[in-house]
């Protein structure tokens, strides 16, 4: 009883937090005060509301928090929209709608998730699809030779390409170490060669894609659930010196990335043209400070593509530093929540399956959140939950929903 | 994968790790970069904030407009100059890149303000936001005799400045050559690279010799301080000797025999000033020249002048002294010192401050602050002046200065040829210089005008002296 008392306490606030973001936004519309904010405002409570009672009332022995939090992280992220764009945020309305159904739909049509172990070739082909597409039909947006065009939609194919391969990577290594115990670990390498390979060359197809972002995430992916099924600190290591070798390689090899690198060590100087979108950046949270403009007092409209990759920027610019480093704690604590999810699976497919979930929604934040205040090199992908994209809010909320059925499994049968 | 559970651990450690490693990242650039960025030109966000008013509109005195500022988008705005490169120096310029020059930079504040208080701002939050328009400014400037002015100086490089000596309004000030305040993104490169530096107001502060045009302040030094000297004869014959090597001529080695201090200062006579130079002495001319504001900061509202430079000699460096007397050696002055010492002398000895704006008008039109002509003091006595005016009276009748003679209008003024250091190499033409006022009666205007490398002062700026005046008062 005491983990619903503090379950309400959390979700009291959520609604506290929705209502005091869009009423704010309410006083400071462009043409006096702005009804449309109070409205989203109530169909975002109702869905909150909604998506919770389903979830507590018919899956009780699942994870309640991973909903909670990526609650206060998606509306954090449509309140900026709105105040940037409304019409925008309320696209971005809908695709939260069709996340929050996703992630129902998979929690509650799905079967046991042990029964998807099987199909790896089926993942590993998806996978393969999903990486080239870009590369063979893709146009380019941002820089990024990333987007699909299919019968007046736009998609990034390598969004679900991520689901793809982590699914691929957990089939392929759930049985690592078990039926080859007395082999030797020759054989046991061998194993591996075939995931790393597949791993590779979506690496590959993402560089020439100029998509490093979803490189970085891949790698990170990839690495963390090697490191859980192998246990061996070895093959980490072995796994980062190739990357640097392959990093080393694409530098000497493309424009696209050693241009990335040159901005990065001094992005003054190229303040005008290339820098842009990182001085801006840079400039926007220091001119918030610690506790931000308020909201609709700041410039983060200066900033470019502020809506997509750099709303961190923006968030910290009109709701303060400090709002930026509580994002950062729960996006910390939602991946917490994440990871705890494996240590209760029944089967090492849909543990590996949790691991890589988990690892992708945080690795990417640490990827966008580091470039965009320019810690490492910019890479242009979403901040999950929070940047507008449909791609990027239905796959993070099918991610999220794996887990909770995978955490709702673990737990019903203890 | 029986560890699992260490595993995770391990991993969620490494990935805490990198956590705290970004928020501390964060926290670094917040700490030590923050200033660097909010202070880096890439930065627009102050100029957004300006841009929330629109600025205000710089009239002439007839209140015709010759700025208009326009919304390019929500947080951007342009100052279109109607007059282009004609009204350039007497107001300025504003630009995004390139800031603020002239009147628009002394009266940002106004422009920019708005009268709307902060508690009517609140309540207003439900309307719709209005245009805040900034406060207008009416200058002094007239427009026909600016652009008058600008094409007397057509194809030349000098400076006009007119005024009225009663209130010291600047009715005109051009500075050739000028430049577009419209399109200083596009043309910026050329203008800083112009070797005629385009962007000086020479009206203000480009230092010329000022020659003969400077007998006047002898003049008046003399009149002040040597007793009768109206009544003196002097002997000139054509060469003032200091020592063996150095003696000052007349202009063309012209020599003008025995002559009174009138017919001297009317045939600008080297000889005779150079030597009442001496009588003088450094201190005496250089107290004379002082109370015209030379080698101090002069007042004046709307505008920022150099200061017009007298320099001290010792006692036996006669040369240097008699030079001074003639406007040589080492002095130097502003145009606009020039046509403060001729609106002294029309306006019987009481100099005014120079002003470049009559009233501030908020956005409506109704007046906000209308600025009144001060005097900045007594200079000369009124029996001095009135001696001078009747001195520059004869220049023009009857002396050096007949090129600026107007049929039906006394006109008064003094001519100057300055010699100048130029390209060491070849021999260049000196400054025509010319000063006066008009009508001697009752003076309405007075004006100063040089033409880098013109020649004879009784030649191009008497002549752009004449036009003027017959414009202006015509």
């Amino acid at each position: 009883m005491e983990s619903i008392k503090e379950e309400r306490k959390l979700l009291r606030y959520t609604y506290f937090l929705c209502i005091v973001l869009f009423v704010n936004i309410f006083f400071i519309g462009k043409e006096g005060l702005d009804k449309g904010a109070l409205m989203m405002g109530a169909i975002i409570c109702i869905l909150f509301a909604y998506s919770h009672f389903i979830i507590r009332r018919f899956f009780p022995d699942g994870d309640k928090y991973i909903l909670l939090f990526s609650n206060v992280l998606a509306v954090i992220g449509m309140g900026m929209l709105y105040r940037l764009d409304s019409p925008v945020a309320l696209k971005q309305l809908i695709w939260y709608t069709v996340g929050i159904a996703v992630f129902i739909l998979v929690v509650v049509l799905f079967p046991s998730l042990s029964n998807f172990g099987k199909y790896k070739w089926v993942y590993l082909v998806c996978t393969l699809i999903l990486m080239s597409l870009g590369s063979f039909f893709g146009k380019e947006i941002n820089g990024s030779k990333n987007w699909i065009d299919i019968a007046g939609f736009s998609f990034q194919p390598t969004e679900f390409g991520k689901l793809s391969l982590v699914a691929y990577l957990a089939t392929s290594l759930q049985y690592y170490g078990k039926n080859i115990k007395e082999k030797s670990e020759f054989i046991k390498i061998k194993a591996l060669i075939e995931p790393g390979i597949v791993v590779m060359v979506s690496l590959g197809f993402m560089v020439y894609q100029k998509d490093l972002g979803s490189a970085l995430l891949f790698f990170a992916i990839s690495v963390t659930m090697l490191y859980i099924a192998t246990s061996k600190f070895r093959y980490v290591l072995i796994c980062l010196l190739l990357f640097m070798i392959g990093g080393f390689i694409s530098y000497k090899l493309f424009g696209h990335v050693r241009q990335r690198v040159l901005i990065w060590g001094d992005p003054w100087k190229y303040g005008y043209d290339e820098g842009l979108q990182l001085v801006q950046s840079l400039i926007s949270i220091a001119s918030g400070g610690l506790f931000g403009t308020g909201l609709g007092l700041g410039y983060p409209k200066m900033v470019p593509v502020v809506q997509t990759d750099f709303i961190f920027a923006a968030i910290c610019e009109e709701m303060g530093l400090l709002t930026g480093f509580a994002i950062l704690i729960l996006y910390f604590l939602l991946f917490y929540r994440c990871m705890r999810v494996p240590i209760y699976g029944k089967d090492n497919f849909s543990r590996l399956l949790a691991v890589g979930y988990s690892t992708m929604i945080a690795a990417q934040v640490l990827v966008i959140v580091g470039g965009v205040v320019g810690a490492i090199p910019l890479t242009g992908i979403t901040l999950p939950l929070v940047s507008y994209g449909g791609s990027s809010m239905i796959v993070t909320f099918f991610s999220l929903g794996i887990l909770q059925k995978i955490s709702e499994d673990g737990q019903s049968y203890e | 994968m029986n560890d699992i559970v260490i595993n995770i651990k391990k991993v969620m450690l490494v990935f805490l790790i990198l956590f705290i490693t970004l928020i501390s990242y964060l926290t670094y650039i917040y700490m030590f970069n923050s200033e660097k960025a909010v202070a880096s030109t890439f930065n627009q966000r102050l100029w957004a904030e300006r841009n929330k008013v629109l600025r205000g509109t710089i009239y002439d005195r007839d209140m015709k407009a010759l700025t208009k500022s326009k919304k390019t988008s929500q947080v951007s705005q342009k100052e279109q100059y109607l007059q282009g490169e004609i009204f350039a120096h007497a107001i300025g310029y504003m630009d995004p890149i390139y800031g603020l020059a002239g009147l628009e930079k002394k009266y940002d504040a106004e422009l920019m303000g708005s009268e709307d208080s902060l508690v009517t701002k609140f309540f207003d939050f439900n309307k719709k936001e209005e245009e805040k328009v900034g406060n207008g400014l009416r200058t002094t400037l007239n427009s026909k005799l600016q652009t008058a002015a600008y094409k007397a100086l057509e194809g030349k490089r000098g400076a006009v400045v007119a005024m009225n000596p009663k209130t010291g309004e600047i009715l005109a000030m051009v500075s050739k050559p000028s430049y577009d305040p419209n399109n200083l993104g596009a043309d910026w490169k050329g203008i800083v690279a112009n070797k005629n530096m385009p962007l000086i107001n020479r009206a203000v502060s480009g230092l010329y010799p000022p020659g003969s045009i400077f007998k006047t302040i002898t003049a008046i030094s003399a009149l002040e301080n040597i007793p009768n000297v109206t009544n003196r004869t002097f002997d000139d014959n054509g060469k003032l000797y200091f020592n063996e090597s150095t003696s000052l001529q007349n202009f063309d080695g012209e020599v003008m025999g025995n002559i009174g201090f009138r017919a001297a200062f009317l045939h600008s006579s080297n000889v005779v000033f150079g030597s009442l130079g001496i009588d003088l002495g450094n201190n005496g001319l250089k107290d004379t020249a002082e109370k015209f504001y030379f080698n101090k900061d002069t007042p004046a509202s709307g505008l920022t002048i150099e200061n017009s430079k007298f320099p001290s000699y010792k006692n036996y460096e006669k040369g240097n002294i008699a030079q001074s007397a003639i406007g040589q050696a080492g002095v130097l002055v502003t145009p606009m010192e020039m046509a403060l010492v001729t609106s002294t002398v029309a306006n019987n000895g009481i100099m005014m401050k120079p002003m470049l704006v009559k009233e501030i008008l908020s956005s409506k039109g109704k007046s906000l602050e209308k600025i009144q002509p001060i005097q900045l003091g007594e200079i000369m006595s009124k029996k001095t002046a009135s001696t001078m005016k009747d001195l520059m009276k004869g220049v023009v009748a009857e002396g050096t200065g007949k090129g600026a003679a107007v049929p039906g209008i006394t006109v008064s003024g003094k001519t100057g040829t300055a010699d100048h250091k130029g390209d060491a190499s070849k021999q260049v033409a000196a400054h025509s210089w010319f000063i006066g006022f008009a009508p001697y009666e009752n003076p309405q205007i007075a004006i100063a005008v040089i033409v880098e490398e013109g020649g004879v002062g009784g030649g191009v700026a008497a002549g752009i002296t004449r036009q003027l005046i017959s414009d202006y008062l015509k």
